[in-house]
């Protein structure tokens, strides 16, 4: 590659580095035409095109900017290690903008006009439904969906790489009913399709475990008076709070629930979405003894986890996007490893049929919290799941990890 | 009994948060004829400053104390630059004020990142009073209210500075002609409308977390409080936020929380309807 190329890619990386923290902000991402981070070397092949969909500004930007933050860090080290097969990956942006209805129109420019070969990211349910058509049927390109969610998208050319609400139940709620030995559950819910549908399966498990649901209840995602809702739960004698009410109505609930005494009188308050990031949104008092089960957390003693988040912090110095479970980090981690694996596998081609065809059984040996595993024909991933308690010691909360399930089937599709 | 007090306090804490937000737009609303689409955003800026004082190492209470000072300044140079000219034109009024606030909202979320951040309270924790246990911090917003209600109607009922506002509001040119200066005045009822709202923004905000939208939250339900209670008069605002508030908090009890949301909007709607002057008609302050 010329001279003028290589000083092209490294000042456009450097603008990016320095733009994430203006984008970050939420300031000037929305008048751009996306962005494009290109390898620093060039294939006769050309370069894999990877496209990143995700929110960058808007209610969610938190979350998007940490997937595209770690999303850069993956591709570098496909790229510093090689590439795949020698061919270099180059990184597509378009900014979801935490809306559906912008999304569409910018995720078409991904597939029509910069003709890539993937699209990674989504985060809210809402989002992948709005963008899955244009991405999989319209475009007919292959989609990599990285958030928890709620389980039941079974679309082909759709795989799913976070955890679905087995992974995330079968494990805890036993856990609670029979080491913490809690019985009655109240299940207070953000009104929107997640909450809803992973109740349905978490009560299904807590009756299968002969628990009781007191109540499940749905409230508008800014909700700000709980009193009535910490009435049923003190009336109720709920002894876990199996809560998906989501920020910004969460904080003040949880600081009701703290108010009340729940958590002194041995109450259990258990949150499956809840990474490192969001223990910040709350005085650390009110996090002490919230459970959480995800696929990674930072407290993880895995060597390679560790070796991973010294490089992001290298890569990220002082960013306020960490790489954590909870925000589709690890799910964008393993999204494009197990699609370096799959284009590895098919020997450089990727053509749609033969990557899925590849990537339906890929196997990834590392990652963030351990190794994980495509289902074949059920477009969800086995992974390591993790039950970690929040601990809070002067003024400062941290994740105890207590119990660690190998391998758990997502039990999808 | 018991649950009876704590419904009460339930309630009655909920409703001082509405209370407090909606004095200062009821003062803007009701003495100089400006509905401040910006209120949210001063209620913010209240919020941000404590933030910053307790980044800052210099304790919540100073940021506490700090908020009403600064967000009252920065209403004063608000009014100074920009809304005087609106005096004339209520409608562009509206909209002028609405995109004042998206400005202010915009920077703060760009300076937060996004991200939601919490504040402690400046007395946390709870006390007991006849076996049932109470939010200190939520006590304080209780008695803080009932002190600025106080305050302010004293101020404006029982001292001459409050008569020359109700002079100016009543009569603009005769009040000039008596050689009041009215644009002083308003710059000095804008400047502590929005002081208002810094305290609310600064109060509230140990309750919930700092997040540009913590105005706007709050601000749908304070017109409507405005509208309920009838513009043109201290108490009616107020009694209009007493009304709102405790429907807020209370109908959760008796229907499902995503239907109270939309009741409170319909039973105040109604009674607007029926009472197009608001609650109070007679006996201006």
């Amino acid at each position: 590659m010329s001279e003028t190329d290589r000083t092209r890619g490294i000042s456009r990386r450097h603008f990016l580095n320095g733009a994430g923290a203006l984008t970050a902000a939420g300031w000037i991402a929305g008048f751009t035409g996306g962005w494009v981070l290109r390898p620093r070397w060039a294939h006769a092949a050309g370069p894999i095109k990877m496209g990143i969909a995700t929110d960058i500004t808007g209610a969610i930007a938190p979350s998007g900017n940490a997937n595209w933050q770690v999303a850069q860090f993956a591709v570098e080290q496909i790229n510093t290690a090689g590439g795949i097969l020698g061919q270099p990956i180059e990184l597509h942006l378009e900014d979801t903008a935490s809306d559906p209805k912008i999304a569409v129109g910018n995720v078409r420019k991904l597939i029509q006009e910069r003709k890539v070969d993937v699209v990674l990211g989504g985060i809210t349910s809402a989002m992948r439904q709005a963008i899955k058509d244009p991405i999989v049927n319209r475009g007919r390109t292959l989609y990599i969906y990285p958030q928890l969610y709620e389980g039941q998208e079974c679309t082909k050319f759709l795989f799913n790489t976070g955890p679905s609400p087995a992974q995330q139940c079968d494990r805890l709620i036993p856990y609670i009913m029979k080491t913490l030995g809690k019985k009655r559950f109240a299940m207070p819910s953000a009104n929107y399709v997640w909450p809803q549908l992973l109740n349905k399966y978490a009560r299904k498990v807590i009756e299968a475990n002969g628990g009781e649901v007191v109540f499940e209840e749905y409230y508008p995602l800014d909700q700000a008076e709980y009193s009535a809702t910490i009435s049923k739960i003190k009336d109720g004698k709920v002894d876990c709070v199996f809560n998906t009410v989501i920020p910004p109505g969460l904080q003040p609930f949880v600081k009701q629930l703290y108010e009340s005494g729940f958590q002194k009188n041995g109450g259990v308050l258990s949150c499956v979405y809840y990474d490192e990031n969001l223990l910040n949104y709350h005085p650390a008092a009110e996090m002490e003894g919230l459970i959480s089960c995800l696929d990674y957390f930072q407290a993880v003693d895995d060597p390679f986890s560790k070796t991973l988040q010294q490089g992001y912090a290298k890569k990220f110095p002082d960013t306020k996007y960490l790489f954590t479970a909870g925000s589709a980090s690890t799910g964008m981690y393993r999204g494009v490893k197990f699609y370096e694996e799959a284009v590895k596998a098919t020997g450089g081609k990727l053509g749609r049929e033969e990557v899925a065809a590849a990537l339906d059984h890929a196997v990834l040996k590392e990652g963030p919290g351990g190794g994980a595993a495509m289902v074949p024909g059920h477009y969800h991933a086995k992974m390591n799941m993790y039950i970690a308690v929040c601990k809070s010691e002067g003024g400062k909360t941290r994740y105890d990890v207590i119990d660690k399930a190998d391998m758990v089937d997502p039990r999808e599709c | 009994m018991d649950f009876a007090i704590k419904f009460a306090f339930d309630i009655l804490a909920f409703t001082s948060v509405m209370v407090l937000i909606v004095l200062g737009l009821g003062v803007i609303a009701s003495m100089m004829g400006i509905f401040n689409f910006a209120h949210g955003e001063l209620v913010l800026l209240g919020a941000y400053t404590v933030y910053l004082c307790d980044e800052y190492g210099l304790g919540a209470w100073s940021g506490v104390i700090a908020a009403p000072i600064v967000v009252g300044l920065v209403g004063l140079v608000l009014e100074r630059t920009i809304i005087k000219r609106f005096y004339a034109v209520p409608i562009i009024a509206m909209l002028g004020t609405y995109a004042i606030g998206l400005v202010i909202r915009e920077i703060v979320r760009g300076l937060l990142g996004g991200h939601y951040k919490s504040i402690p309270e400046p007395i946390s924790g709870s006390f007991s009073a006849g076996g049932l246990d109470f939010s200190i911090w939520r006590s304080f917003v209780i008695v803080t209210t009932m002190v600025v209600i106080a305050g302010s109607w004293l101020l404006l009922s029982r001292t001459s500075v409050g008569l020359r506002v109700r002079g100016a509001l009543e009569n603009p040119m005769l009040a000039r002609a008596c050689g009041i200066s009215t644009a002083r005045l308003y710059a000095l009822t804008f400047a502590f409308g929005a002081a208002l709202a810094g305290l609310a923004g600064a109060l509230i905000v140990p309750l919930y977390q700092l997040s540009a939208d913590i105005g706007i939250r709050f601000l749908v339900q304070a017109f409507l409080s405005v509208m309920l209670g009838g513009v043109g008069t201290f108490e009616g605002p107020v009694l209009g936020a007493v009304a709102v508030g405790a429907m807020a908090a209370g109908l959760p009890w008796v229907v499902i929380p995503v239907l109270a949301d939309p009741l409170v909007f319909v039973i105040a709607l109604a009674v607007v309807r029926l009472r197009p002057q608001g609650f109070i008609t007679v006996g201006r302050l």
